[in-house]
């Protein structure tokens, strides 16, 4: 228990995150990339872009899934380790948006990988991917030891 | 605007001599004639020796039931001279004009892969833009094209496999880059073939952000047609909506009021500050360059903040409209725009400093990706890497649209033809970009910012076309009298630039690939649309 406390705490406190625009008009795209500079940087939080899906930890998606990026982008989910996160960031991510219906596109995230966060908005202000992203870490925590720190739960790290 | 008519016109009786086909007026100022396929190229000729800025704008291939009507829309004597053939629909075949003009290339294939009209001499393999699973002989833009289910699509997906040699070359090492690569923000395939440290050619592989827009403008109203295009591409959506509203205005004959016409001018160049601003911090973040990128995106928050107060977004606007823009400027919003723009405008001389004295960016960036002024002719570029070659072209001035022509600005132009020039020219246009916002702002009309349109548009056709941060943006529309459009067509500035990546490439070291490449600001939601 504490050990998966240990592991769960430094999951928590320090997301890497890769980025794949599966089909988007770049609208996602750039807020995502603000994210990490001046005014909102999150790396404060301890979250990381990573080039990589074998270092990450948490997928972010923007854009819709076109028929030609389907097989890439679970080919990238499949080579992320265990345990893995995905958030949908914007409309089209997470329904198809706009595009929704049109000869080459899929539609949202979820029907080509599963999905635990949904940020709707076209696009979402950075503000709210933050929050997305803090809400599904906060997920992370699970019902033990949420809101059980202060003596009631006996078993959690002092 | 008789006299582009006559110009034109004279032009062909010179060439054709009596059986000269006769020009005519497809929208205020643009013209078109109707050849047959075999005087084509003839004719592309003749424009290219009268006027040396000939370039190819777009080729449109709309589906007229038996057959297929090609359009070759063509940037000459400075005007849009459109070039209509007709081909059969059993049998459609037009002869290749790369010879002429190298950058058509892609545009015939975008033909050939959506419309199914073959350029005999530019031939290929597979697709272009649509997935590698879509079935042969179904072209999606013609009107009776059977769309596959998405779930065939992608139940079986087809790998690229690697090409085993390119023609003539034995001994090579190919590097895919992307899809998904951290250099490249956007999903697309670039596979550089090197021998040693030398890249000897580049294969792109575009259509990983095809969305279909074409079609789908067809099957939505006029209105909700300007929220698809305004996502067509997130960066420069301002324009994308500017020139859709445009050719649609043009069809109606509506006339947007002059207050209307210079909010969307401001609207537009606050699009240009952003997209700008954005390349520098890209360019930064390619070159390992990580100061630049946290500085620029910091300035930028600035032009994002005016965006939001002006518009209501901070990305896609929904700002501009059929008939004009959606939301007026208050006195005090006004006075926010100048105070923060004049305090971007203390910041610029540290860019420009930057780019001029910085000597770790000038290594990298000076001298790499060379494009010459004739390459850049040929290839058709536009925008700021055309002009960076000395390629003097700029819509605003050319083809003044919405407020342009009123307001006194500069354009620039580099001869350096260097990937340096065209992130140099970017700073000198925000510069520019700033006073024409101070100006517009200063000379505001009064009245009001929109007319209402029907919502049906009667049968024509508009030709329309608007600067982009990334080069002018062509939209063709043609509406059938319906609620709908009859068929739209986007050219975007990146699709036009693709090409000279591939040409500047050839030659330069890997590791100046990335710099070669940013310095384009490649948008691939743009050029797959």
């Amino acid at each position: 228990m504490a050990k998966s406390s240990l592991v769960n705490w430094s999951r928590m406190k320090s997301p890497w995150i890769l980025h794949f625009n599966s089909g988007a008009c770049n609208g996602c795209d750039i807020e995502v990339v603000a994210l990490l500079t001046p005014r909102y940087d999150v790396e404060r939080f301890g979250i990381k872009l990573e080039p990589s899906p074998r270092h990450a930890d948490v997928l972010i998606t923007t854009g819709v899934v076109t028929t030609e990026c389907a097989d890439r982008l679970k080919r990238i989910y499949d080579q992320m380790p265990e345990p893995k996160f995905v958030v949908a960031i914007g409309a089209c991510a997470c329904s198809g948006g706009v595009f929704a219906g049109n000869y080459s596109v899929c539609g949202g995230v979820d029907k080509v990988v599963p999905v635990n966060a949904y940020i709707p908005g076209c696009p979402p202000k950075p503000e709210a991917m933050m929050d997305g992203v803090v809400k599904l870490l906060n997920s992370l925590k699970g019902p033990k030891t949420h809101g059980k720190r202060r003596g009631k739960d006996s078993s959690s790290p002092k | 605007m008789a006299s582009v008519e006559e110009k034109i016109q004279v032009h062909l009786n010179d060439q054709l001599g009596g059986d000269a086909p006769q020009v005519q007026p497809i929208a205020k100022g643009k013209v078109f004639i109707q050849v047959e396929p075999s005087l084509l190229k003839g004719i592309v000729k003749g424009l290219i020796e009268k006027d040396e800025l000939t370039g190819l704008i777009a080729i449109t291939g709309v589906d007229l039931g038996d057959t297929i009507e090609v359009m070759h829309h063509l940037r000459t004597m400075e005007t849009i001279f459109t070039i209509r053939t007709l081909v059969s629909k059993e049998n459609p075949e037009l002869e290749t004009i790369i010879d002429l003009l190298p950058g058509a290339n892609l545009h015939e294939k975008e033909v050939t892969d959506l419309m199914g009209v073959k350029f005999t001499g530019n031939l290929f393999d597979g697709h272009f833009l649509l997935s590698e699973a879509w079935p042969k002989d179904n072209f999606p833009l013609r009107k009776d094209a059977e769309i596959p289910s998405i779930d065939d699509l992608i139940k079986n997906p087809v790998v690229i496999d690697e090409p085993e040699s390119i023609p003539g070359e034995e001994k090579y090492l190919n590097i895919t880059i992307g899809p998904q690569h951290p250099a490249l923000l956007e999903p697309e395939r670039f596979q550089l073939h090197v021998e040693g440290e030398i890249v000897i050619g580049v294969t792109p592989r575009l259509g990983y952000v095809h969305r279909a827009v074409e079609k789908a403008c067809e099957s939505r109203t006029y209105m909700q047609d300007v929220y698809l295009v305004e996502r067509i591409c997130g960066i420069c959506n301002a324009c994308h909506v500017t020139t859709f509203c445009q050719s649609v205005e043009n069809i109606l004959g509506t006339e947007v009021p002059a207050r209307g016409r210079y909010l969307r001018t401001i609207a537009a160049e606050l699009n240009r500050i952003h997209s700008h601003m954005l390349l520098f911090g890209h360019a930064g973040l390619e070159i390992g360059f990580q100061t630049l990128f946290q500085y620029t995106w910091r300035d930028r928050e600035a032009v994002m903040d005016l965006i939001e107060i002006l518009t209501g977004n901070r990305v896609n606007m929904a700002y501009i409209t059929l008939g004009g823009v959606r939301r007026d400027v208050t006195d005090t919003l006004k006075d926010r725009i100048r105070t923060d723009l004049a305090k971007l405008e203390q910041r610029m001389p540290f860019y420009k400093n930057l780019y001029e004295n910085e000597l770790s960016l000038r290594a990298r960036l000076k001298g790499v990706g060379i494009i010459s002024r004739e390459d850049a002719l040929k290839l058709c570029v536009v925008g700021p890497v055309a002009r960076a070659s000395g390629v003097k072209i700029d819509v605003r001035k050319d083809d003044p649209y919405a407020a342009y022509d009123e307001i006194p600005f500069n354009i620039v132009t580099y001869n350096d033809c260097d990937s340096l020039a065209r992130l140099k020219i970017r700073v000198d246009e925000i510069y520019e970009s700033i006073h024409i916002i101070d100006y517009a702002l200063e000379h505001l009309p009064d009245g009001p910012i929109r007319v209402r349109v029907p919502r049906s548009v009667p049968a024509g056709e508009a030709v329309s076309r608007v600067e982009a941060p990334r080069g002018e943006l062509f939209y063709y529309v043609k509406a059938n009298g319906t609620q709908s459009p009859e068929r739209v067509k986007v050219r975007t500035p990146t699709f036009a630039n693709i090409l000279s990546f591939v040409h500047m490439a050839k030659g330069i070291n890997v590791a100046d690939v990335p710099p070669a490449f940013v310095s384009l600001d490649p948008c691939f939601s743009c050029t797959d649309r």
